[in-house]
């Protein structure tokens, strides 16, 4: 079984490499941690980077977890060409362009690219978001998936990933005490469907609500209140249609004997308490 | 300790409505109170344990009053003497009277705002809780939005005849408290006359915005919020109700503990609201 300690980046391809930073600054409320040929690191929590821009396809969309051993990225990439998924192992320049000291890539059943990264960078320096958006840190991904079941026999069964609850049949997964680090949500073809912050409180949520509809963001889904995970919630479009989201108050499992995994409607009610309605392709049937 | 009238609780808003019929049907279904009494020209509805704490009464010369709770008789009598010495005309509510505000007595005296205010004694109260026709989670009747005097010359009267508190001020709009709340009373400097909000709290966050989205499904008209008081740190949200009057949903806020000295906020927006959100109230910008 492959042990993920934590989610660590995602990295998404641009045609637009000024306007996404534009973007992931002056709006979403990152902090640049370096500008490179090519590509923008960001920075939302005491990590190095946890969102990088890079010139190139916006179909070319990667999560990476981390992994606690070295020797983890060689029975993971055993385990995974055993069940038929090719691996290749990442040169010593990939790396670098990651701030990891050593990786695997390989895709899941539905052909989203995945990383595992050992010792990737963390930074001295602090994060100071370009404005006031109450960021504490990247939290968790949702990931497109054409077949839920098989997707969730997957990552349940190769990796340390467990139900926490299910919304139709969409599994929001965790490989901590977080009440999900990944969400499959259903969708004809791969990629990444939504990417989380976390903020510090529900008024950061509300704030953003008004800071963004100000500028013409496009709101998809929120402010609402998710009855699975009992965060507060804001979903916005951001560059080349990417789905961003800021939560808070994401319940904690801590007792895992106790817990048993909820099933909610594959419905609005489903994903929110409140009443707000998703304008999300995969958050509707 | 000054020789200002003590007064114990705010109890009760009568308003003259030009539709006795359409304004019922807004209190009970668009705002969920609940219809506990109704004569041919009158309708009371409940919040919370009291009687009732909204009455309408048929047509608009019936006016505006607000009724607040003295102790007993001669709280009454001292009243209407401090009342009388400070030039206010004050008139006692006669048997009839008294039976269709269900109190045992009551001296009434006209304020600038063009509202009157009532003075009673022993209001009726319920044994049986409110249950309102949707679960709005209504908590009681909260505080009363005023417009007063353009010049704040009204302020007094809440201060040194009434033994209100300040607990801050917004440019000349005060805040002012009777008991642990925040405020009771908040008094608008304002070109026009009359009550500018009825507030009712609700349980919590939660019901604040299932409030927003349940009025915007229902179409009404949302004139403030939802947000958060700067001062008060009130959660709020307000509707258009009939006869232009506002009514608001308010969750949280400062309870006062011991008191405070008042605070002075700068007449901005950023002042009525921290999460930036808009307001359709002049009084409020």
């Amino acid at each position: 079984m492959i042990k993920l300690a934590d989610v660590s980046y995602v990295r998404l391809g641009t045609r637009d490499l000024e306007g996404a930073t534009h973007f992931a600054t002056e709006y979403l409320g990152l902090d640049v941690a370096e500008r490179a040929k090519g590509s923008v690191y960001f920075k939302s929590d005491e990590r190095e980077h946890t969102l990088c821009y890079f010139e190139g396809d916006p179909g070319d969309q990667v999560v990476c977890f981390e992994v606690e051993e070295q020797l983890h990225l060689d029975e993971a990439a055993a385990q995974l060409e055993a069940l038929g998924h090719p691996v290749r192992r990442g040169t010593a320049s990939e790396a670098a362009l990651r701030k990891v000291h050593d990786f695997i890539a390989f895709r899941d059943p539905t052909g989203n690219p995945i990383e595992l990264a050992w010792r990737p960078g963390y930074s001295g320096r602090r994060y100071h978001g370009a404005r006031d958006a109450g960021i504490t840190g990247f939290s968790h991904v949702g990931i497109c998936s054409s077949d839920l079941a098989r997707d969730e026999a997957f990552w349940t069964k190769v990796t340390n990933a467990q139900v926490s609850d299910r919304i139709g049949d969409a599994p929001l997964l965790r490989i901590d005490e977080v009440h999900h680090t990944i969400a499959l949500f259903p969708s004809s073809k791969p990629g990444i469907q939504h990417i989380n912050h976390q903020v510090e409180t529900g008024d950061d949520i509300m704030r953003s609500h008004q800071f963004l509809k100000d500028r013409q963001v496009r709101m998809v889904f929120g402010p609402g209140r998710h009855p699975t995970s009992s965060a507060k919630f804001l979903y916005f479009e951001g560059p080349d249609g990417m789905v961003f989201e800021y939560s808070s108050g994401v319940r904690e499992i801590a007792d895992e004997l106790l817990w048993r995994e909820r099933q909610f409607m594959f419905e609005p009610k489903g994903f929110c308490k409140w009443g707000a309605k998703p304008d999300i392709v995969e958050f509707n049937k | 300790m000054s020789d200002a009238i003590t007064i114990e609780k705010l109890r009760y808003v009568r308003l003259g409505t030009a539709d006795l019929k359409g304004a019922t049907d807004f209190a009970a279904r668009i705002l969920g109170l609940q219809l506990v009494d109704k004569t041919d020209t009158a309708a009371y509805f409940r919040s919370d344990y009291r009687d009732h704490t909204l009455v309408y009464v048929d047509g608009l010369d019936a006016g505006q009053a607000i009724g607040f709770e003295v102790r007993d008789p001669d709280a009454l009598a001292y009243a209407e003497t401090v009342l009388g010495g400070a030039g206010f005309t004050t008139a006692r509510g006669d048997a009839e009277a008294c039976t269709i505000r269900k109190v045992r007595q009551f001296v009434s005296f006209r304020m600038a705002g063009g509202y009157d205010i009532e003075l009673v004694v022993r209001p009726l109260e319920s044994g049986w809780r409110y249950h309102g026709p949707r679960d709005a989670g209504i908590t009681g009747l909260e505080a009363i939005a005023l417009r007063g005097a353009p010049d704040a010359s009204d302020q007094q009267v809440w201060t040194k005849l009434l033994g209100g508190k300040v607990s801050d001020w917004v440019g000349e709009a005060a805040y002012i408290r009777f008991d642990e709340a925040h405020h009771r009373i908040a008094l608008h400097p304002s070109q026009e006359k009359g009550i500018l909000s009825v507030e009712f709290g609700v349980e919590d966050v939660d019901l604040v915005m299932q409030n927003a989205y349940h009025l915007r499904g229902a179409q009404a008209r949302i004139v403030d919020g939802p947000g958060r008081r700067t001062a008060s740190q009130q959660l709020f949200l307000s509707v258009a109700g009939p006869d232009g009057v506002n009514f608001s949903y308010v969750a949280e806020g400062e309870r006062l503990a011991a008191p405070r000295r008042a605070r002075q906020f700068p007449r901005k927006r950023e002042s009525f609201c921290t999460w930036g959100s808009d307001t359709q109230v002049p009084e409020y910008r």
